[in-house]
Formats: structure tokens, sequence, C-alpha cells
């Protein structure tokens, strides 16, 4: 790839972004009903890799128990909206309010673990495996829970509605989704680019010294956590309505692996390069795993291992940088 | 008389832990790596034993094959993929679950995803102090002491033993000295990835092998080793015993989600008030 | 017996040791002297292969080991006593000693017993973990570990530094017994003058990463200004 100045690399950026987000807007266009659905699914699985990303990437925190707040998220909205939560009925079972109350659930629990966590001093790996433990034991913890579904989950989740409008119509979902997938993505990305943003920057590549200059990292860090988190959360509350049902495996250890592996792909230090890895992943496996079925995660795990190895910005890293490296 | 019985199979279960636990704190103590495809080397000395198991060998050569196989593994793991990555830390513990994500797979893609059973091969009862426990137990727990004691005795009186632990404690000065410390990362590596090869191996017979079961030790004995200090064997003792002994008790008087919740909150606790583990000195966190 | 030819390091993105130009001849003391952070430790680290020079030469022996690892360095017979001495706090006085032996084909058991002749501390206390040691008989350890294997040359770093003059006097002595009876070579960095003139046999000032002057010892005991001029700051 030639080489641009930082203003050249940020406008090529830009296009690229303007590009994907073109390609997005488009696509329903081309009428593939079952493709179109997909995607929907796989935009949301994007907004969890870049709540993945704002984590890992932007803060250095690695997670390898990420799903737990997918899951926790997707089993509120289905709980709140299914009207299983004792007290919570009637006009309170709409959409909006299981939202809000995954999101709520989520950042609870992120900002008591994230005390726990990084008060303790609890660095990188100790962390990453810890987040780990909790995610196995919640999936064990919801199967074994029968009145949230056990094994096979909830089934028969109202689909989204606010107001009266119920989403039900293909391309309107679709587009609904990206716009929220948009939102988010400009708002976390003002987010990161603040003076907050730097510091937590600063915070990753050395922490002893933001601390030396009077930075209280661990609270730094809490924050981060809660907002990673609760975007996690936020994406796991769209996908169940999405669906229609949520089951233990949202929340547990494969899928903790294989976001890890979409960001790890894709770019954990830009947000889009995390989205697009998402996405680009999930695409491949629909095209490839018919043809290649159990070899397809072997390889998938093999190439995470080369990237880990050679790639250490993702494939897309590089290319969707803002500053020149 | 159950009593008795609930214990020996705590214990039991306590030795095993230790055995995957030594081989992950020897690794990390001197390797710095963090080596998240340790529960994938269980599981390949368990289906090891399978494999001999299927073709009709029997459960006797896979207990010898495995410790071996799973070793030459290890070695090629770390020739391959590790040694590239010792100064990034945090890249060994990414590389190292994508091979256990890897493993795993050709696990499930060779032997298919369901639970595969194999026959104890002693299934005779042992009677001993009014109770009846199975034999193969007991073979398990005299084989896993064994293996302990030869590992410390290797670390704590042989030459190897005394340049292992010198590279454990500053790895420059121990270079200085003339050790090779590349070859004994290797040599370290596959000595660990042997041990849990062979724990794997030895708890084949008692459960069902299905790929997960090497996450499901993986976890307590992380947690283990964290409890119980990183940087030193003993503490490997210290921390399977407490994980081991906590899980057994609890699955007992509850139950097994119960042990794991219960164990997982003793060992972040431990571990917040106390960062270096129970036996480890503050200059390994 | 070790010539440095033009040798360039550097730690990340700086560059330490811009040129450095030694030699050292068999059987001869030599002091390298210099104010902190011109790169005094760094040159013996890179001769140890601690850290790889970027250009240039090492020569040991008359074999270059410039592109040799630390240990197979160590192998060849050029022993280091860092700055701070490293001793093993954990193990003991014998443990250290055994380790010491290990880069040798001989067991490490079989530690020769001229090693506790030049320093009878030693002898007295085998089993006593280092760490409980006062920094001169650490040193003292740190020095006998190094010299179990009859290395051609020894590396000291500043093994004066936070060590009582009593027990710097008994090292300077040691040392010179040592290359008297045995002909080790040795290159010491040291800040401490005395020990400098007690002991050295020529000195070498380091300055920016470069060797800026060398010369006999007599002529730093007849001119006070070429230290002065170098260590001053």
């Amino acid at each position: 790839m030639f080489k641009l100045s930082s203003a050249g690399q940020f406008r090529r950026v830009y296009i690229i972004r303007l590009t994907v987000l073109g390609i997005l807007i488009l696509f329903p266009l081309t009428g593939y009903d079952y493709l179109i659905s997909q995607l929907t699914q796989f935009i949301v699985y994007g907004i969890f890799a870049m709540s993945l990303s704002i984590l890992w990437g932007y803060a250095g925190i690695l997670c390898f128990g990420h799903a737990v707040f997918f899951g926790l998220g997707a089993y509120v909205m289905a709980l709140v909206t299914k009207g299983m939560i004792p007290g919570i009925a009637g006009p309170l079972t709409a959409s909006w309010v299981g939202i809000l109350f995954a999101i709520l659930a989520v950042a609870i629990f992120s900002i008591v673990l994230g005390y726990f966590l990084f008060y303790g001093r609890l660095s990188g790996p100790y962390l990453g495996i810890v987040t780990l433990a909790i995610s196995v034991i919640a999936e064990r913890i919801a199967v074994n829970w029968y009145y949230i579904g056990g094994f096979n989950g909830l089934v028969n989740i109202p689909p989204l509605s606010f107001a009266s409008w119920e989403i039900r119509g293909l391309n309107v979902l679709f587009y609904f989704i990206l716009a929220v997938a948009l939102g988010i993505y400009l708002l976390c990305g003002r987010i990161l680019r603040s003076p907050f943003g730097t510091i937590l920057a600063a915070i990753r590549d050395n922490e002893m010294r933001a601390e030396f200059f009077g930075y209280n990292s661990a609270r730094y860090k809490i924050i981060i956590f809660t907002i990673g988190a609760s975007v996690a959360g936020l994406a796991g509350a769209f996908f169940a309505p999405i669906t229609e049902f949520v089951s233990p495996t949202m929340l547990g250890f494969s899928f903790s692996t294989e976001v890890l592996i979409w960001v790890a792909l894709g770019g954990k230090g830009v947000l889009l390069a995390a989205f697009l890895g998402a996405i680009l992943v999930r695409i491949l496996e629909s095209f490839l795993s018919d043809l290649l079925t159990y070899y397809w995660i072997m390889i998938l795990g093999l190439f995470f291992v080369v990237c880990v190895m050679f790639f250490p910005r993702g494939i897309f890293g590089n290319l969707l940088s803002e500053r020149r490296r | 008389m159950d009593l008795t019985v609930q214990i020996l199979n705590g214990l039991n279960y306590i030795l095993v832990l230790i055995l995957v636990a030594m081989g992950l704190v020897i690794i990390f103590g001197l390797m710095r790596v963090i080596n998240m495809a340790h529960g994938e080397f269980f599981l390949l000395g368990a289906y090891t034993v399978v494999m001999t198991d299927q073709i009709g060998w029997g459960f006797w050569p896979g207990l010898f094959l495995a410790p071996l196989v799973v070793g030459l593994i290890g070695m090629a793991i770390e020739y391959i993929c590790i040694r590239h990555l010792y100064q990034r830390f945090m890249d060994t513990i990414l590389a190292t679950w994508g091979m256990s994500i890897a493993i795993k797979q050709f696990i499930i893609v060779v032997f298919g995803p369901a639970g595969l059973m194999i026959r104890p091969p002693l299934p005779q009862m042992a009677r001993f102090a009014g109770i009846e426990y199975p034999t193969y137990r007991l073979f398990i727990m005299l084989v896993a002491l064994i293996i302990i004691c030869v590992t410390y005795y290797v670390f704590l009186r042989t030459d190897f033993g005394l340049g292992a632990r010198a590279v454990i404690d500053n790895r420059n000065m121990a270079a200085v000295l003339g050790i090779n410390t590349r070859k004994m990362y290797r040599t370290t590596f596959t000595f660990g990835s042997a041990l849990a090869g062979l724990a794997g191996a030895v708890m084949a017979p008692l459960m069902s092998c299905d790929p997960q079961m090497g996450l499901g030790f993986f976890i307590p004995a992380f947690l283990a080793i964290l409890m119980g200090g990183t940087g030193t064997l003993a503490g490997v003792l210290v921390g399977g015993g407490v994980v081991g002994g906590a899980d057994s008790l609890i699955s007992f008087l509850y139950s097994p989600v119960m042990a794991q919740i219960v164990v997982f909150s003793i060992a972040i606790v431990v571990i917040r008030i106390r960062p270096q583990g129970l036996l480890g000195s503050k200059r390994y966190v | 017996m070790l010539t440095v030819k033009n040798v360039y390091a550097s730690y990340g993105g700086s560059l330490i040791l811009q040129g450095v130009n030694l030699s050292i001849a068999p059987k001869e003391i030599k002091a390298l002297m210099g104010r902190n952070g011109m790169g005094k430790t760094t040159l013996m680290r890179t001769v140890m292969g601690l850290l790889p020079p970027r250009s240039g030469e090492i020569i040991f022996n008359n074999e270059p080991i410039h592109n040799l690892q630390t240990h197979e360095i160590a192998a060849k017979g050029l022993s280091y006593v860092p700055q701070g001495r490293d001793i093993f706090g954990d193990f003991t006085v014998w443990e250290n000693l055994r380790l010491g032996m290990l880069k040798s084909d001989r067991s490490s058991r079989n530690i020769p017993e001229g090693v506790f002749e030049y320093f009878p501390i030693l002898a007295e206390r085998r089993n006593q973990k280092a760490g409980t040691f006062s920094g001169g008989e650490q040193q003292m350890l740190a020095i006998a570990r190094a010299l179990v294997t009859r290395p051609k040359m020894l590396l000291l770093d500043e093994p004066s530094e936070g060590i009582q003059p009593s027990i710097v006097d008994q090292i300077s002595e040691i040392l010179t017994k040592i290359n008297r009876e045995t002909g080790l070579t040795i290159l010491l960095v040291e800040q401490n003058v005395e020990m400098v003139l007690d002991t050295a046999m020529s000195c070498a000032f380091m300055e920016k990463g470069q060797i800026v002057e060398s010369c006999p010892i007599e002529a730093v005991r007849q001119d006070d200004s070429i230290i002065t001029c170098h260590m001053a700051l």
C-alpha cells in the first residue's frame, strides 16, 4: 500500500467508512430476503464486536468471557418483554423498557465486577481468565435454571415495537438496526476521541506512567468497562427480539471465543475494523460451513493464531486506522 | 461409610487437579506463558486413551502413550508458535487460546462431539476399612502421588531443577551463568504438556470423554495456581487442595453448579485480598 | 583477550553505545570509568549477549562472540557479575555456587576447593540463604560463583557499590590475588577511585557511549585531573 500523508490517510479512511455505509444502505435493494435477515443479525454481532474492541483495543482490557454481557442483555430483554418478571407487566413490557432494563442490568453487573477486578489490581491475563470463568459459570446457571428456560432457553420473544409501531417488515428491521449500529458507532467514536479516550489510551500504553500523572487508572477502567459491557448488553437486547429466542449459549464460552476471533481478525484497535471483522467472518462462515462443516472452526482457530503472531492489528486495522502508523 | 468414599473421591479429584495445575504453574513460572491450551492437552491425553480403546489395544498402552504423544505435540507447538512470542506476553495467551480452539475442534472432527465412555481398566473393588472402593481410583491416586513426588524431586534435587528454578527467579542471570534458557523453555513446555496429557489419560475411564472436558479442568487448575501463588510449586498443593476440596465438598452437599460458583468466589476473594496468592511472594505478581 | 570494535547498541529507540572501541590484554585488570548513564553497564550487557549489538564486532579469546547467545558466551569462559549482584536470594550459598558450576561438564556438586580458599567466609555459611547476607558478603558470593568454573575473563559491574569500605578492600585484595595466581583477566566498571587505584592496571574512560581516553594506572596516579575531567559532574 502506498504511503499517504496524515491528511490523505484520514480522507481514505473516511471514504472507506462512507463506502461501507453505502453498501449496507443499498443492500436491501438486492431483494434477497434471507440474506437481508441474516445481515440484520450480523450487524448486531457487529455492535457486539465493537463493544469488545472498545474494551480490548482501546482500553487494553482483554475479556475472555465477553458474551456474558451480551447474554445477560438478551435474557433481561426477553424476560421483561415476555412479562416474566414479577411486578413488570402490561405497558411495562414494552420494548423500550426491556432495552432500558437490559442495559441497566448489564451496567450494574459490570460496575460491580469492575470495582472488584480493577481495584484489586487484577491485571491482564488474570482478568481475562476470571471473566472466562464467569462466562462459563453464567452459562451453567442458565442451563440449570428452569424458570428462564434451562437448556433450551426462551422462545416467542415479542418483536420490537415502539409506541404502536411494530417493527415486522424485513427491510424496516434492517434499517432500524443499521441506524442503531450507526448511532452506537458515532457515539463510541465520539467518546473515544474525547479527552477521556486519550487518557484511556495512555493508561493502556503505560499504566504506571499514567498514574504518575495523577490519573486513577482503576476508575477510568471501570468506566470504560461499563460502557463496553453496556454496549454488549444493548446488542444482546436487540438480538433477542430479532431472533425471537435466547439460550444459554449466548452467555457462554464459545460465543465469547467467537467474538474474540472476530475482533482479532478484523482489528481490535479500530471500531469499524472490529465491526467488519464480525460481519465478514459470519458471511464467510455461512458460505463455507456447509462445505467445511466441522473443519471451519478449526481453520478459524488456526487463522486466529496466525493473526496473533503476524497481524496483531488485524486484517483491517492498518487500513482503517486514522493515524499513520 | 459413605463419608469415607466421598473423602476418597475428593482426594482423587484434588490429586488429579494438582497434576494438571503443576504443569500449568511450571510453564507459567518459568516461561511466563499462560498456556490456554493446557486443558486441551488434558483432552488430548484422554482421547489418546479413547483411541487405543477404540482400536482394540485397550487402556494401558494408551496410558503410556498419552504423555509421550501430548508431550510431542506440546514440543511442536512451542517450536512452531510460542517461541516467537516470548517477548509478547499477552499474545502468548491469545495464541495458545487459538490453538486450544483448533485442537478441540480437531477432536470433534475425528471423534465427534458426543461424549464417549471407555471401560474402567481395573473394574474390581478394593475392600478395606469396612468400605468398598474402586481399585482404579486408588491406582489413579497412587500414580498422581508418584508423579507429583517425582516432579518435586526433579525440581528440588537435580541440576536440571536447580537451573529451572534459577530461570524462574531471574532469567537473565541464569543465562549469564550458562543456562540455555531456550532449551529450558522447550523442555519445560514439553514436560508440562506431558503432565496434562497423563492427567487426562488417567481420568478418561472415570468420565464421559467429551470435547469440553479440557475447559472443565483448566479453569479450576488456573484458579488453584492463582490462589496458591504463581511462582511456587508448594502453592500448587495448597491451591489444588483448597479448590479441589471445596469443589468436592460442595458438589456433594449441594450441586456441581453451586460448587463451581462457590469455588470461583473463594478464589476471587483470595486473589483480591492477596494478589500474590497464599504462598506466593510479592515478586512474582 | 577481549576486543570490542566499533560497537553500536541501543535500547529500543535510544542509541547508547555509539562506536565503542576497547581492548583488554590477557591477565590485565582494566577499570572502566565514567559518569552515570554513559553506557558502561550497557557495554557489559552487550558483551555478554544480553543486548544484541546493532553493529560492530566483539572478539573474545580470538573468537567472535557478538552473534552468540548469552549462555554460549558464558560457556566460552566469560563470567559476569552484574550491578547489584543478582544473587538468587532464596537459594543457599551452596546452591548459588552450584549454579555457577552448571555451565561446566562436571557435576555441580564438585565445587573446586580453591573457591573457599579465596573466600573463606562462604565455607562457614554454606547452607545459609543468600538473601540473608550483607551486601559485602553477597558480593563475595557473586564473585565466587562467577569463578567456580575458572573462567578466562571476569566482567564486574560496580562491585563496590553499597558495600562498606573494609569489605571493598578485601574484595580488591582477593581480585588482585586471583589475578596474580591464576592469570584471570578482569574488566572492572567502577566509580570508586580508591578501589580502581588499588586494583587496576589500566583505565579507560567512557563518555556518551564512546571510549574517550585510555591510560595506564600510573598516569592516573600521577595526574588527578584525568579523573576529575571524566568523572566530575
